[in-house]
């Protein structure tokens, strides 16, 4: 086990070096990456100048085309251009056939229960998708901040589960990136309008946050609650089709009539259309009324004409926040803060209708395209370290029960929604036949009491207990979650001492020995060296052991180990420095963790030791002042 | 590997049923600064996985404590005493007097006014409950750890009862 670095509050313990960090939104139709530059945090752009890249992925016979190329390809090369591939993260085949939509694409099933969709370069899975959008944004991270990135911090909704976070984090590994997070996109909002920060002079307050998020396909409200430094997102609501795109639709339906062309429309008629109406939408943030032209037509188009177009749709968005609400058991009038995220914002009325309904002006001073990647961007900088410890920290809750299935296809909730993570819950099972060796464990969340209502999650199976009569066995299985919602599970026979041997099988999603074989394809494509990196990942792990190990006895080696301890760990220390200037990356790791198993008893000292500091200078009464 | 510490250690409480919720979630807040995972986002992958184990025992202990019937479940525990969650009391009385707040519960909805009903019912039930946390919180206090567990049952039937409540007050609401 390893050493804790504990600093003093406000102390940094590495020399001051500022690490390259960024966030990122990985969007549906758009993602950015963002940065905290000199104080400031803001989205990074492309060589041609623009911030976004559209999410849209097209592989051909020779290559990958990422974003603004790709999607204008999209309609001459359907089957091999994959737009809003987010969608499919963490899903099952099924899943997507219930989307109840044409999609152009090639399914196939693949061995790990994901959709895999053929194209001219092969059969890809959504996590590979993802991978390479991810890729373009850490490159553009890379050059941007002069060398590789430290890490990153990516949003996700708050609403995904399990499977999806998942697979959003394999594909961070696949892209290359060390995740420092996955952070909820409302949470990453309010971050960039620092609401999670201290009034002036006093105290966190208690705040009810509401971000209305529209883009160009979707629509999504969270209702958030800032409570004495522990966001929790208490609703979610929205509606997966809808969004600024049907502004526009609605626009082009109106000059359709107006100019008499009649409903049947072709293709090419409908994009001219859709163009022009989406021309007038933006220009109407500036004019009160643009004029139109289309063949011999020409008109105009008034903000109150327009208001008058989306309004209907607007007022859809409208009642999701109402039904958010009443989940969160809340009143317009309990929510303190709203903040409008996605493009769609920008368009005045939707600004208005959203001030009227809760009856406080929103926050919109960012761009609502890169608010979520700024709010990633800060977060990215704390986790990093370039930013003082006292800043920032969002504690997060785990958005759906995690549950095991129990006799009768029933759920037995383990861990409910709304438990702040990281959390690990034990639970007990005992064999029900004699000298039986295995078990199988089912892993499900959601709130509903049958299985077959809530998704799916992975199937573990216990092998190598050991042989006793039935309900001799008591195995402890240790359920955990880490701070990005991710699921661990571990198990032990409790009166032989033994552990179970566990295999995972993920419901929708890949084992690590998919995503092993994927990243050496993936470097086989890029002609990477494989050995060097794994060379290089052991030595910094190495570097980080032991810095941490040298710290440390500085700090309190001599109090609390006596000289035996103190040598064997140094030989250790030498040991490891040795393979580390040398050895292969298995010599490395097994010096590493030579050197952890040894020093196990010392960080448990330290961490009581440091329990007992951070208690200290407390007296009872201190606490009793308002 | 665990905390060598109980709950009530960890937050530099005293082992007793009432808890000082505010010492309570400051000192919460001040240990999940120092042990979050965030805090280690940058460090290695052992000190990532053992600031894991901490913030998650942090928070089970932050739980145990925050919520009445688990801490007083708790709080028997160490004293040797396991009292299951599902476990009925034997007070033919006090059966009784659930019985007939159950009955109300089941007319609610087609009482004249169903939400005042409700709300009158829920504020009997806080009213019982807190008593049996005097009852508790006194005999544990005394050792007297026989009549501590029968107080536990009892809370623990109401506040099962508090949960109906607010189920059918969600329910009336749509």
């Amino acid at each position: 086990m390893a050493l804790l670095q504990i600093s003093e509050p406000g102390q940094t313990p590495e020399p001051h070096q500022r690490k390259r960090a960024v966030g990122i939104d990985l969007g549906t139709t758009n993602s950015l990456v963002a940065t905290v530059r000199s104080g400031t945090a803001e989205a990074l752009p492309a060589e041609d100048g623009r911030v976004i890249l559209p999410s849209a992925v097209r592989y051909l016979e020779d290559g990958v085309e990422v974003g603004y190329g790709a999607r204008a390809a999209a309609g001459g090369d359907p089957y091999n251009t994959l737009i809003s591939i987010k969608r499919f993260m963490g899903r099952g085949l099924a899943d997507i056939k219930h989307f109840g939509e044409q999609l152009p694409y090639n399914f196939a099933a693949d061995t790990a229960g994901m959709p895999s969709i053929e194209t001219v370069a092969g059969a890809v899975n959504p996590v590979q998708v993802s991978a390479e959008i991810l890729k373009v944004l850490a490159q553009r991270g890379a050059e941007s901040l002069g060398g590789p990135l430290d890490g990153a911090v990516i949003t996700v909704p708050a609403y995904f589960d399990e499977a999806q976070r998942q697979a959003t984090k394999d594909a961070a590994k696949l892209a290359g990136l060390k995740v420092l997070r996955l952070l909820n996109e409302p949470t990453a909002a309010a971050v960039a309008y620092g609401l999670d920060k201290a009034e002036e002079g006093g105290d966190v307050a208690d705040k009810t946050i509401a971000v209305y998020d529209l883009g160009g396909g979707t629509f999504d409200i969270s209702i958030l609650r800032l409570s004495k430094g522990v966001f929790e997102v208490l609703a979610t609501g929205g509606d997966s089709a809808l969004g600024g795109d049907d502004f526009d639709r609605a626009v082009a339906e109106w000059i359709a009539v107006e100019a008499g062309l009649g409903t049947d429309l072709d293709a090419a008629t409908q994009r001219k259309l859709l163009d022009i109406a989406c021309a007038a939408k933006e220009a109407l943030a500036a004019e009160t009324s643009v004029p139109m032209a289309y063949d011999h037509w020409s008109g105009a188009l008034t903000r109150d004409g327009l208001a008058e177009l989306i309004d209907p749709l607007i007022g859809k968005t409208l009642r999701a926040c109402k039904r958010a609400l009443r989940d969160a058991g809340l009143d317009t009038a309990d929510v303190e803060e709203v903040v409008l995220v996605g493009g769609s914002t920008r368009t005045l009325r939707v600004r208005e209708k959203v001030q009227e309904f809760f009856g406080r002006e929103p926050h919109a001073d960012i761009d609502p395209d890169q608010v979520v990647a700024i709010g990633a961007a800060i977060q990215a900088d704390v986790l990093v370290g370039n930013k003082s410890r006292e800043d920032l920290l969002l504690l997060d809750v785990i958005p759906l029960s995690l549950g095991i299935e129990t006799m009768g296809g029933l759920t037995e909730k383990l861990i409910h929604r709304n438990t702040t993570i990281p959390v690990a819950k034990a639970q007990e099972f005992t064999t029900f036949k004699d000298g039986q060796t295995a078990m199988a464990i089912h892993v499900v969340q959601g709130e509903r009491e049958l299985v077959k209502d809530c998704r799916s999650l992975a199937r573990f199976e216990l092998r190598g207990i050991p042989p006793m009569v039935a309900g001799a066995a008591h195995i402890r299985v240790t359920f955990q979650v880490d701070a990005d919602g991710l699921l661990a599970v571990s198990a032990v026979e409790k009166s032989s001492g033994v552990a179970a041997e566990i295999t995972v099988k993920p419901s929708y999603g890949l084992e690590d020995s998919d995503i092993t074989r994927m990243l050496q394809d993936s470097y086989a494509n890029a002609e990477e060296d494989i050995a060097a990196r794994a060379l290089r990942e052991a030595q910094v792990e190495a570097e980080r052991t032991l810095e941490a190990m040298l710290v440390a006895l500085q700090e309190d080696g001599a109090e609390l180990l006596d000289e035996r301890e103190l040598g064997e760990l140094e030989r250790a220390m030498e040991a490891l420095r040795l393979a580390h200037n040398g050895g292969t990356p298995e010599e490395i790791r097994n010096r590493i963790d030579a050197l952890n198993t040894l020093s196990e008893p010392y960080a448990a000292r330290r961490m009581d030791k440091s329990i007992k500091r951070a208690m200290q200078g407390h007296s009872l009464d201190e606490f009793d002042k308002p | 590997m665990k905390l060598q510490q109980n709950h009530f250690e960890i937050f530099g409480l005293p082992q007793t049923y009432e808890v000082d919720r505010q010492v309570l979630t400051k000192r919460y807040r001040e240990l999940q600064q120092e042990f979050h995972p965030d805090r280690f986002a940058a460090k290695s992958e052992r000190e990532q996985m053992l600031s894991m184990q901490y913030a998650a025992q942090i928070n089970e202990a932050n739980n145990t404590l925050k919520d009445p019937v688990a801490r007083a479940q708790y709080l028997l525990q160490l004293a040797g005493i396991e009292i299951h969650p599902e476990q009925t009391t034997a007070d033919g009385e006090f059966l009784m007097q659930q019985m007939i707040l159950r009955e109300r519960l089941e007319d609610v909805r087609d009482a004249g006014d169903p939400e005042a009903e409700l709300e009158e019912l829920g504020s009997d039930a806080d009213e019982l409950f807190r008593a049996q946390e005097q009852a508790f919180s006194a005999s544990l206090g005394n050792q007297a750890l026989d009549a501590a567990s029968a107080a536990l049952l009892k809370m623990q039937f109401l506040a099962k009862l508090r949960r109906q409540i607010d189920a059918l007050e969600e329910e009336l609401l749509d």
